[in-house]
């Protein structure tokens, strides 16, 4: 197959001044690359803040009451949970669902007392859901058959200055209002490091929890997904299992300010990437600019000969397109090593934020990561043509509109 | 007239830069018909451009009448006026403005790819440089060849699309002595051998001695234009 020349014209002329080419080509690889390392990260950082919300126990979707969304209410129960937890389980995709109850609940070690919101777990289930629990630092986590027992986060065992095999006088009140006491002897503590989260972590088995408050079954079922790409998609399937009865939501639901913080975050890189390819396209627009002024007799000799100011506009995207592909490949060039660290290793924050990375009962790694993969060619690809044809759209026209008389006159001066 | 190429009646054409208004052509008249060699001479600002960019359909006239191949240019759209130049003019510039990036072939072949040809365009292009005698520099770029060397080529993309009627400005001007007679053998054949027309501006008077008519402007109007017999029409000098 025979290249057409006005294709060979617009490659070669990129290497007619090779210095403005790689500066415009290294512009270009630039703008790339941050957008390209700023994608990689957002892609990421959604999947491990989802990630991070289903271990610290919340799920990525969860079988609520109807009407749970509205009040949030502890004390609505499922209607026939049995139910909808074995529909859950019985679903390709579902890895785990577990059922939970809550009630708020007053613990008291000798004259100390402190507030918790309390969970009631079925304990295999939740051990397979929730990663908090494997910080058991001393003792044991719940086990199946296990009665009067709780599981503490470390923040609560200091607070109450209490120790493993203690007993906890707990206060809750029940459905018909008055109150319910009870001792529960701690058989483990966790510690994940956060003290807000070990402020909150108070698990006792979900048997437990119904008798103290007299509400029977489970508040919730909290699921987690083999794949978490699909949790719209596995969010109205499951909706279709259990029909009406209950509400499926989903993780930006539950964590209403996770779901913000995910779009702002997505939002303001967005606004970045945009930002920064605005710099680069008036950067590309303007050496384009430039190329087209030094080269306005050759446009008016191509007039002359016959060329048509769409074939003009042609050309001149051609070379933005030629241009945008070496950028492409640069920008490629520049991100692959950063983003193969960061993918592999990780970028710690640790240091740098300090003490923990818990927002709203869910525990983030320190470490961050980047996410390489095959979506950086046509990303990458995107990005650069794009740019470089939205800034040749000037140039092409300036070159279309260029007078042959006035640029030429015929004779040369 | 079948023979006429060219009429142009009563052209003015003026330009205006600021306040100031120059009438480049005022009034002028001239007729180009076929086969002719025609050199249009004159001192500098007497119309020799401007009537050349009229001709070629580059520019339209500020009034009165250029019809080229019988069609009033100033009722062509810019689209038709550069199908007009694509398909039947071939235009030849001083300074040769190859384009650089380009071969000699690829530069003859380029305007054949303008006009929509196809497979064989690279053989059309090949064949107009053998029959020029330029078949040894096809594959050089513009900055391989000399001046003359260029300027042929130049001639030889000029005319790639067997066009009916080129116009060169100061074609030689650039060129010493030895390669301006080469290059004016060349477009004398291509006129004998391929009936094209050719009207030149110019100033050197190796181009007006090989000139079959000459027409002198002044003041943007035709002072005279006499038919004569080309002192090199004898030659035995081909370019083969």
């Amino acid at each position: 197959m025979r290249v057409s020349l006005i294709m060979k014209f617009a490659v070669r002329t990129l290497g007619r001044s090779k210095r403005r080419t790689l500066l415009s080509a290294i512009g270009i690889g630039v703008g790339c690359a941050v957008a390209l390392f700023i994608t990689a990260f957002m892609r990421s950082g959604t999947e491990m803040r989802i990630q991070a919300i289903a271990d610290s126990g919340f799920g990525h979707l969860r079988i609520a009451p109807s009407g749970w969304m509205k009040s949030r209410e502890n004390k609505l129960r499922l209607s026939d949970w049995h139910a909808e937890l074995q529909a859950a389980r019985s679903m390709d995709g579902v890895r785990v669902a577990a059922p939970h109850a809550r009630t708020t609940a007053l613990l008291a070690f000798g004259t100390r007392v402190t507030g918790v919101e309390m969970l009631g777990v079925d304990p295999p289930a939740e051990e397979k859901l929730n990663r908090l629990i494997g910080a058991v630092q001393e003792g044991r986590y719940l086990r199946p058959g296990d009665r009067d027992v709780t599981v503490i986060g470390n923040a609560i065992a200091e607070r109450l200055e209490v120790e493993l095999e203690d007993d906890l006088f707990l206060t809750v009140v029940c459905e018909d209002g008055n109150m319910e006491y009870a001792m529960l002897r701690i058989v483990g503590i966790v510690n994940t490091g956060s003290r807000d989260i070990d402020a909150s972590i108070c698990h006792v088995a979900l048997g437990d929890l119904e008798r103290l408050t007299g509400l029977h079954g489970a508040g919730e079922i909290t699921i987690t997904l083999e794949d978490p790409s699909k949790i719209d998609q596995m969010a109205a399937q499951l909706s279709d299992q259990i029909g009406g009865r209950n509400e499926v939501l989903t993780w930006r639901e539950i964590q209403p300010g996770q779901g913000a913080d995910s779009a702002s975050d997505k939002a303001f890189m967005n606004l970045f990437i945009g930002i920064v390819g605005v710099v680069v396209i008036l950067g590309i627009a303007s050496a384009q600019l430039t190329a087209i002024l030094e080269r306005k007799r050759e446009f008016a000799v191509l007039m002359a000969l016959g060329m048509k100011g769409f074939q003009i506009v042609r050309l001149v995207l051609l070379e933005a397109v030629a241009l945008g592909l070496l950028g492409a490949a640069a920008g490629l060039a520049l991100v692959t090593p950063l983003l193969y660290y960061t993918d592999t290793k990780g970028i710690d924050f640790g240091s740098a934020l300090g003490g923990d990375m818990a927002v709203s009962g869910v525990l983030f790694d320190f470490v961050m990561y980047t996410q390489m993969g095959l979506w950086m060619i046509p990303y990458a690809l995107s990005v650069a043509l794009i740019s470089t044809l939205i800034a040749a759209l000037y140039p092409a026209w300036f070159a279309m509109k260029t007078d042959p008389t006035s640029a030429l006159s015929l004779r040369e001066a | 007239m079948e023979n006429t190429l060219v009429e142009a009646t009563d052209v003015k054409k003026d330009f205006y830069t600021g306040k100031i208004t120059v009438n480049a052509l005022r009034g002028l008249d001239l007729n180009v018909h076929k086969g002719d060699f025609l050199s249009i001479v004159g001192p500098s600002g007497s119309g020799k451009t401007t009537l050349l960019n009229l001709i070629g359909a580059l520019d339209v006239a500020t009034s009165g009448e250029v019809k080229v191949f019988g069609k009033d240019l100033s009722s062509l759209s810019r689209r038709k006026r550069a199908d007009l130049r694509l398909k039947s003019l071939g235009f030849v510039f001083q300074a040769y403005n190859l384009v650089p990036v380009l071969t000699a072939l690829e530069n003859v072949e380029f305007v054949l790819e303008l006009q929509g040809v196809g497979k064989e365009r690279r053989e059309r292009a090949q064949a107009v440089l053998e029959d020029l005698s330029l078949g040894e520099l096809g594959d050089r770029r513009p900055n391989e060849l000399s001046g003359g060397q260029q300027q042929r080529v130049a001639v030889a993309r000029a005319v790639a699309s067997r066009p009916r009627l080129v116009l060169a400005d100061e074609p030689t001007a650039n060129l010493d002595s030895e390669n301006a007679k080469t290059l004016l053998e060349m477009m004398r054949y291509l006129r004998d051998e391929h009936d094209m027309t050719f009207v030149f501006s110019t100033h050197d008077p190796l181009v007006v001695s090989y000139a079959s008519r000459v027409v002198t402007l002044r003041d943007g109007r035709v002072v005279s234009d006499e038919q004569k017999n080309s002192i090199a029409e004898d030659d035995e000098a081909t370019v083969h």
